[in-house]
């Protein structure tokens, strides 16, 4: 995994995105603060998904579940308990991880398309979970969290749980999207140094290859059940922002249908597979497309969203299949070996290129596992 | 044992829509080792085609074979303009899952663009009446649906055994390359089965509507019955596609009706059925082994 990112360009661009990141919530109106918090959550789950489908090539089209497990878990435990809620955030990663565990055994067996046929089936089964068990979970109509609070004027049900700002000046919004923003960051930094690790790059050696890492002394399903555990883990971590904070008090199952996992899915493919920023660009065009654009579009157009995101998805996969991301790093890798091949001799140009197409190949493997 | 029976019955009528899905899904599969994933989209958008025929004033069985070749053609073109520039399938299956995964958006947003988020109504093929056989009342629905399924059978065996264009269909199946090397145009006839498949879904859909509402997810509970049923059958075989889809049919209306855990999901049972087939007989009760090499 060597980058040709240099360290000041890495460096800068991170402290460009953290300052822009930080100015948002303060040149926009509430309700478009509550939209950026949601697309963060989307965000996270997208890098749960990533760290599956991209870097270990198990392909997950139920993540949308382990979403709304992850949603669904603190809610509960925030209604039922008076545990804080950020520490319910921690719970919801613990039983997803479990989930994630139960899921990923079987999927020792099944691999590629047959995969996504059994995610797929799970991401339709979990609305009608949620409403088969509707005296826990609310049903259909969803489940408010409310919690008793000491001057709370007409009991528990008419206090929904809030986010008080710590400092003066500071709008609730504003403070929800700066505790969503914190999270978000320490997740994709989690996910780059997991990469970055050893674990990461037995990861990406089991999807090229997995006979290969086998032999190289991989424990192939150990680290491929772990991978799922750890995916669902970050999945359920932006479910549960997405109960919290999101600025209604109240989860219900229509949020976690067949489509979030779809969109999710988008969100990775159309970033960048395998690559860490991939999944936030992806879920960033994401909510532009259904929060900025289409609302712009005159009457009948406002659902042409998914029509455009559908017919976007097929046109990426075909000309683009390592997504945006991808094709930076393309475009980085291939100036880079340009530098080296006119740093050599030129006699030696045409090998050394060679060469470095070579190792362009190792850099970027690409989204789709070959 | 009468009740019995009657969930039975019923559960054998909505599996033989499952079996029809399932046949398409077969098609697809057969020709070109891929899992369609937009299969019961298609079948939903080419129902509204029927809808609007029908809508029209156009009589209903006229109005199904007017679906039919619309989706035919809606098949046949999708194929063209975006699966079979994928390239193999089965070295790219993230490829494979998110093309078919954005025809399954960009068809049920078209179907919203067009026809509304509002449940229309479709009139069943075959009426609403319904015979009683020993206390077990049976609609002539479902009876029809199993003689459709049966037709289908038929047409899918003289095609597949009988036919030359069939016996191109199993080239290509068995070995692509060779057969484009023998002159068999590849690419026709895996457009023509794409067409055949959507044109096969197009009679689940007539089939379905009448009973949950013509709406733009009309298909998705069925495309997962529909796969179940042939992960039970494999994914390759005609005769597993029916009987996978008679028995995820019984299956899902008898469970639910005496566990009461899977009262609200009949999915439940389906996903147990595919995850228990996938773990311990992948290739299915009548598919053919998968064998890979290293």
């Amino acid at each position: 995994m060597r980058s040709h990112t240099p360290a000041w360009l890495r460096w800068g661009g991170f402290t460009l995105l953290m300052l822009v990141m930080i100015a948002l919530p303060f040149m926009n109106e509430a309700f478009r603060v509550n939209q950026f918090i949601k697309w963060m959550c989307l965000a996270v789950a997208a890098a749960g998904l990533n760290l599956l489908t991209g870097y270990n090539g198990q392909i997950s089209v139920g993540h949308g579940a382990l979403y709304g497990l992850g949603a669904y878990t603190s809610a509960l435990i925030v209604v039922h308990s008076t545990m804080p809620m950020l520490l319910t955030i921690i719970v919801a990663a613990v039983v997803c991880f479990a989930a994630g565990v139960l899921i990923g055994v079987p999927a020792l067996r099944i691999r590629g398309l047959y995969l996504a046929l059994v995610t797929l089936a799970v991401a339709v089964l979990f609305p009608a979970i949620i409403e088969q068990f509707s005296s826990l979970t609310g049903g259909r109509s969803g489940l408010s969290m409310s919690v008793p609070q000491a001057d709370c004027p007409r009991g528990r049900a008419e206090c929904p749980i809030r986010w008080e700002p710590p400092i003066d000046g500071l709008a609730e919004d504003q403070w929800r999207y700066f505790i969503v923003l914190a999270i978000t960051v320490a997740v994709f930094v989690l996910t780059a140094n997991v990469v970055r690790s050893r674990v990461g790059r037995s990861l990406v050696a089991i999807r090229d290859n997995e006979i290969a890492a086998d032999t190289s002394g991989i424990n192939v399903s150990r680290t491929k059940i772990i991978t799922f555990g750890l995916s669902a883990a970050v999945a359920g971590i932006g479910g549960a922002m997405l109960a919290l904070l999101n600025g209604n008090p109240r989860v219900n199952p229509g949020s976690f249908e067949l489509l979030v996992s779809i969109y999710l899915l988008v969100a990775v493919v159309v970033g960048g597979p395998a690559t860490i920023i991939g999944p936030a660009i992806g879920a960033a065009i994401y909510g532009i497309f259904t929060d900025v654009i289409a609302p712009e579009l005159p009457g009948n157009f406002e659902n042409a969203t998914p029509v455009i995101l559908g017919v976007l998805l097929v046109v990426q996969m075909l000309i683009a299949p390592n997504g945006i991301a991808g094709q930076f790093k393309d475009l980085q890798a291939h100036i880079a070996a340009r530098r080296n091949a006119s740093g050599e001799g030129p006699g030696d140009g045409e090998g050394e290129s060679g060469n470095a197409g070579a190792r362009q190949e190792i850099a970027n493997p690409g989204g789709t596992p070959t | 044992m009468t009740d019995f029976l009657q969930v039975v019955v019923v559960g054998l009528g909505n599996g033989a829509v499952y079996a029809m899905l399932g046949l398409g899904l077969v098609v697809i599969y057969r020709s070109t080792g891929l899992l369609n994933f937009a299969q019961g989209e298609l079948a939903m958008f080419s129902t509204f085609i029927v809808w609007t025929i029908w809508n029209a004033g156009v009589p209903m069985w006229l109005a199904v074979i007017g679906g039919m070749a619309g989706g035919f053609l809606i098949g046949t073109l999708l194929h063209q303009v975006a699966v079979s520039p994928i390239g193999d399938p089965h070295e790219k299956p993230l490829a494979v899952v998110i093309v078919t995964i954005g025809l399954f958006l960009a068809l049920n947003g078209a179907a919203q663009l067009i026809w509304g988020t509002v449940d229309r109504r479709l009139e069943p093929l075959f009426g609403l009446d319904q015979v009683t056989i020993g206390g077990v009342a049976i609609q002539w629905q479902k009876i029809g649906a199993g003689l459709v399924l049966a037709a289908l059978v038929a047409a899918f065996s003289l095609l597949f055994q009988k036919t030359k264009v069939g016996l191109a269909m199993r080239a290509v199946a068995s070995n692509s390359e060779s057969a484009g090397l023998c002159g068999v145009p590849v690419p026709r006839i895996l457009m023509l089965g794409w067409g055949l498949a959507a044109a096969t879904g197009t009679l689940a859909g007539v089939f379905t509507a009448p009973q949950v509402g013509l709406g733009t997810n009309l298909m998705q509970l069925t495309l997962i019955f529909g796969f179940a049923a042939i992960t039970l059958g494999g994914f390759d075989s005609v005769a597993g596609a029916v009987i996978g889809g008679l028995v995820v049919g019984v299956l899902s209306s008898v469970v639910p009706q005496y566990v009461s855990v899977f009262e609200r999901m009949p999915l439940a049972p389906a996903l147990i059925l595919i995850l228990a087939v996938l773990l311990f007989r992948p290739e299915g009760l009548f598919g053919s082994k998968q064998v890979n090499r290293v």
